[in-house]
């Protein structure tokens, strides 16, 4: 290696293992395609776990990775939003954390109807804290059109929140007969 | 395009989005899929590895029994060019011996007459 730092292995799937599971989970919505996307992503880090160069480095390389081979996985099921939320709800358990708020957890859910590339830009700034820069970056896309996707994707899941907490209001006035 | 909230909604809805968007705890059974399939690919590689080392050393072996096998031509037509040129020498001999027999006779026929 032409640097200093050695990393090891085990240690880094210890500590990136969340990392790269719910980046592939939030962008597909599918529990069991995210753990195999996630167990790719660190085969390939081990195959170039000699070019790692840093912490922040590996950490940066595995989030781009994942957010590939998620995108990747999603084209080639040709996932649509409503179906696979659906598809949570019934088949893959889209467990409810246990101090989540239900608007949380729907948030969660309708992330996975949002076009991709909001999606992304979402979950990296939301789960990953990462600056427009940062996410411009790792995507390879310029600024402008990364905080036009963070605009437009929280104005989408805001207005499909609402629409949907509308609804539930409404089922419930007429379920208990107001 | 400045990345700012909105309105103070906009900030609670982020604040909101970011708690529900908590990175997920890892399956349990997740690093010991990845730890065993890493063990079968670089079994995998190493195997391939071993497979292309044998085909290199048959070609190498190939390759230098090639090479012998030249040499052998070479060789034997280089004896060959020499056989043949000795042959020319002895034919070149004798017929320099017949003539100069030839001669001989023709000499002692006129000497005769």
């Amino acid at each position: 290696m032409a640097h200093d730092w050695q990393p090891d292995f085990e240690q880094l799937v210890d500590e990136h293992q969340s990392m790269v599971f719910s980046l592939a989970w939030r962008m597909t919505g599918d529990r069991g395609l995210a753990e195999e996307i996630a167990q790719d992503v660190f085969l390939e880090l081990d195959r170039h776990l000699g070019r790692m160069e840093s912490a922040a480095h590996t950490c940066n390389w595995l989030r781009r990775v994942a957010m590939n081979r998620s995108t990747d996985a999603l084209r080639r099921r040709r996932v649509r939003g409503l179906d696979l939320w659906v598809e949570m709800d019934e088949r893959h358990g889209m467990r409810v954390e246990p101090n989540a708020s239900p608007l949380g957890t729907r948030l969660e859910h309708l992330l996975t109807t949002l076009p991709e590339a909001q999606r992304a830009t979402l979950v990296l700034r939301y789960q990953e804290d990462m600056l427009p820069e940062e996410i411009a970056a790792l995507l390879e896309t310029p600024v402008a059109t990364v905080k036009s996707q963070l605009q437009r994707g929280l104005k989408l899941l805001r207005a499909k929140a609402t629409c949907q907490l509308k609804e539930f209001i409404r089922n419930r006035e007429q379920a208990s007969g107001i | 395009m400045e990345f700012e909230p909105l309105n103070d909604f906009e900030s609670e809805f982020e604040q909101e989005l970011r708690q529900a968007l908590e990175r997920r705890p890892a399956p349990p059974s997740l690093k010991g899929k990845i730890l065993a399939r890493r063990r079968g690919a670089r079994l995998g590689r190493r195997t391939v590895l071993w497979q292309r080392l044998a085909a290199s050393l048959v070609l190498a072996a190939v390759l230098g029994g090639a090479a012998e096998w030249q040499q052998h031509v070479r060789e034997e037509r280089r004896k060959g060019e020499e056989a043949r040129q000795q042959v020319m020498i002895a034919l070149r001999i004798t017929g320099h011996a017949l003539e100069k027999m030839n001669q001989q006779l023709a000499a002692h026929d006129r000497a005769q007459e």
